[in-house]
């Protein structure tokens, strides 16, 4: 038994094209993620950032390698069942565009994910409120995404990712869809979630942004380059 | 099934209500026909019902050939009745003549159908005597002046409420008494409305009120209905003989069965059925694919939706009973519209006699049950694809 949340060896990922050509996106992955750390990923673009976290979510197969999560390997699970369960209990999503539903109002949004794992309705909706309460969002449970700010959105999002208390948050880009202030805003809540022993896997290229994580996994080509990597002391 | 996941069908149907209209009518008007042609099939074999109720499947009617006269090229007569009891199976035999006369009682006047019968006629037609007495024996051989009256010829012309029995009408300015009243029979007797008729004794008919007006009609009965063909067989020979009828020569008679007549108009009524079934059929057919269409349009509008569920937890299942659902809604709604128009059209187009129609049980079960089973069968390929949507697929579509 250790205290990795997240275990990666020699993981690989290639997509298809439909004549057949593969396209290697991770070419052997190696990488450790204790529970409660706050990790960044960064690396160039079509690095394989965005590929990592989704196969790290379980929205993607891996072609090859082993992943633990909670030491349990779970790399060759394709039953859907399962790997639904983890994205519905253990995880978290928030993405750059946030992904709400147009249609359901911000407190609806939030519940979706209690109503997929089957909580009461009772329970679900004070759970919902409670959390839109704490990111300062009480006044528009009942709004609308078009009637929010960008920000507002992503405040609503966190809250959905929140709503099952995962032990994992997973965000793609999560401040680049949103000014400067209310990306701090988010960050702060992100460290919020460190400080209560949750494990946050961040992709992000902006060094601003990464520089909250404690630890910045870097990149390259669909390598891990760097485990630990630092950022220059401008940031 | 998760309560809140038909919630969330309902609401995505709600939020686009035209579209949501639009896929539904093919439904509503695929049910509606549905019943419609129960009603109109069920009214059809009533009436043939109606039509043939007085006739026992072992009735055989002789009637002249082509309808023609009986004095002017047929020798069909009553007494040939009398000849048919030595024909092969024949239980019994009545013979009748039919026209239509005025009939007047006090200074009420109307036409009715006058039917000179023998003491036979009644109990072969299955009548039923209300009140008074039949035709008798001996009303035949003496040529009385007597006559049995059917009860729309009673409410016609003995208003207030008075017994016609004893009293005298007149039909062709000849008297007859009123000796008896038939039951209300609500339907034909062969070609005769018996609640319409005035049925006098034949010699009396033949002598002096219908003379050489009236078409002969004789009835009789088989000892069973297997027998059928053979007792045809039998009356033909024994009337060719007595009408001494030459080999060249056709029948001057038609003989019809009341088996094949009943199972023939039956037929007919179903064959009306069967083929509105088939254009119901077509059209929810093809409002099944008008769903299935409309299914496929809202996935490929939703994918990135479904990407979002499946990325918070959505199972497969949960993707493919919420779009399942919709479609099952969209089609059990259509269905129950359409039911409600199919049932409230019937009283409608039956109150303005447009076509005969009787409502049934059958029409609207069946097609509520055929709306459901569109929903599902033309809704299910489209949710099980969005079901298998690739999820990283998905959230990357706009």
């Amino acid at each position: 038994m250790n205290n990795f949340a997240i275990r990666m060896e020699d993981v690989y990922k290639s997509y298809y094209l439909s004549n057949g050509e593969e396209i290697p996106v991770l070419k052997g992955i190696n990488l450790e993620i204790k529970k409660g750390e706050f990790v960044a990923i960064m690396g160039e673009s079509g690095g394989g950032k965005t590929t990592l976290l989704n196969v790290i979510g379980c929205l993607h197969p891996l072609s090859a390698g082993k992943y633990f999560l909670d030491d349990e390997d779970i790399g060759e699970v394709r039953d859907d069942f399962t790997l639904a369960y983890i994205r519905n209990k253990k995880m978290g999503f928030i993405f750059q565009q946030f992904n709400l539903f147009a249609r359901f109002s911000a407190l609806k949004n939030v519940i979706l994910p209690a109503i997929y794992a089957k909580t009461p309705a009772l329970e679900r909706e004070e759970k919902a409120r409670t959390l839109l309460e704490s990111v300062g969002m009480e006044e528009r449970v009942n709004h609308k995404p078009t009637e929010l700010s960008g920000g507002q959105q992503q405040r609503v999002a966190i809250c959905r990712a929140l709503i099952n208390n995962p032990e994992i948050i997973l965000a793609d880009e999560p401040t680049g869809a949103l000014d400067s202030k209310s990306g701090i805003e988010v960050m702060d809540i992100f460290t919020k979630f460190k400080n209560q022993g949750k494990t946050v896997i961040m992709v992000t290229h902006t060094a601003e942004v990464a520089k909250y994580a404690d630890r910045i996994i870097y990149l390259r080509d669909g390598q891990v380059l760097d485990n630990n990597y630092k950022l220059k002391s401008t940031y | 099934m998760n309560l809140e996941i038909v919630k969330m069908a309902f609401e995505s149907l709600t939020a686009k209500k035209t579209r949501t209209f639009l896929s539904m009518l093919g439904i509503i008007i695929g049910v509606a026909t549905v019943i419609a042609v129960f009603a109109v099939g069920k009214g059809a074999q009533d009436s043939v019902s109606s039509q043939f109720s007085n006739l026992s499947a072992n009735s055989i009617i002789v009637m002249p050939n082509r309808g023609r006269s009986f004095t002017s090229s047929s020798k069909l007569t009553t007494a040939d009745a009398a000849k048919l009891i030595a024909a092969e199976h024949i239980a019994s035999s009545a013979g009748a003549i039919q026209g239509n006369s005025s009939v007047s009682y006090g200074s009420v006047s109307k036409n009715y159908s006058v039917v000179g019968a023998d003491q036979n006629f009644v109990s072969i037609s299955n009548l039923v005597v209300q009140s008074g007495r039949g035709i008798e024996e001996d009303d035949i051989s003496s040529k009385s002046a007597v006559a049995l009256v059917g009860s729309t010829v009673v409410a016609d012309l003995f208003v207030g409420g008075e017994s016609p029995i004893g009293n005298s009408i007149t039909i062709n300015g000849k008297k007859l008494e009123v000796v008896g009243v038939l039951k209300k029979l609500g339907s034909r007797v062969g070609m005769i409305s018996i609640d319409e008729s005035v049925i006098i004794p034949s010699s009396t008919a033949e002598k002096s009120v219908l003379g050489d007006r009236g078409q002969v009609i004789i009835m009789t009965t088989v000892d069973n209905v297997s027998n059928t063909n053979a007792a045809t067989t039998s009356i033909t020979a024994i009337l060719r003989a007595e009408h001494k009828l030459k080999v060249s020569q056709e029948d001057d008679f038609r003989i019809m069965d009341a088996g094949s007549m009943i199972s023939a108009a039956q037929e007919s009524a179903q064959t009306l059925t069967a083929l509105l079934t088939a254009i119901a059929a077509i059209t929810l057919l093809v409002s099944g694919i008008g769903i299935m269409n409309v299914m496929f349009v809202t996935v490929a509008e939703r994918t990135k939706e479904i990407g979002i569920a499946k990325a918070i937890g959505g199972k497969r299942a949960d993707i493919l009973s919420q779009f399942l659902l919709e479609s099952i809604i969209l089609s059990m709604a259509g269905g129950i519209i359409g039911m409600i128009i199919g049932q409230g059209a019937i009283p409608i187009i039956t109150y303005f006699n447009l076509i005969s129609m009787t409502s049934s049980a059958t029409g609207p079960i069946l097609g509520f049950t055929f709306s459901v089973l569109v929903g599902v069968f033309f809704g299910f390929y489209p949710a099980y694809k969005a079901s298998r949507l690739d999820p990283v697929d998905a959230l990357r579509s706009e």
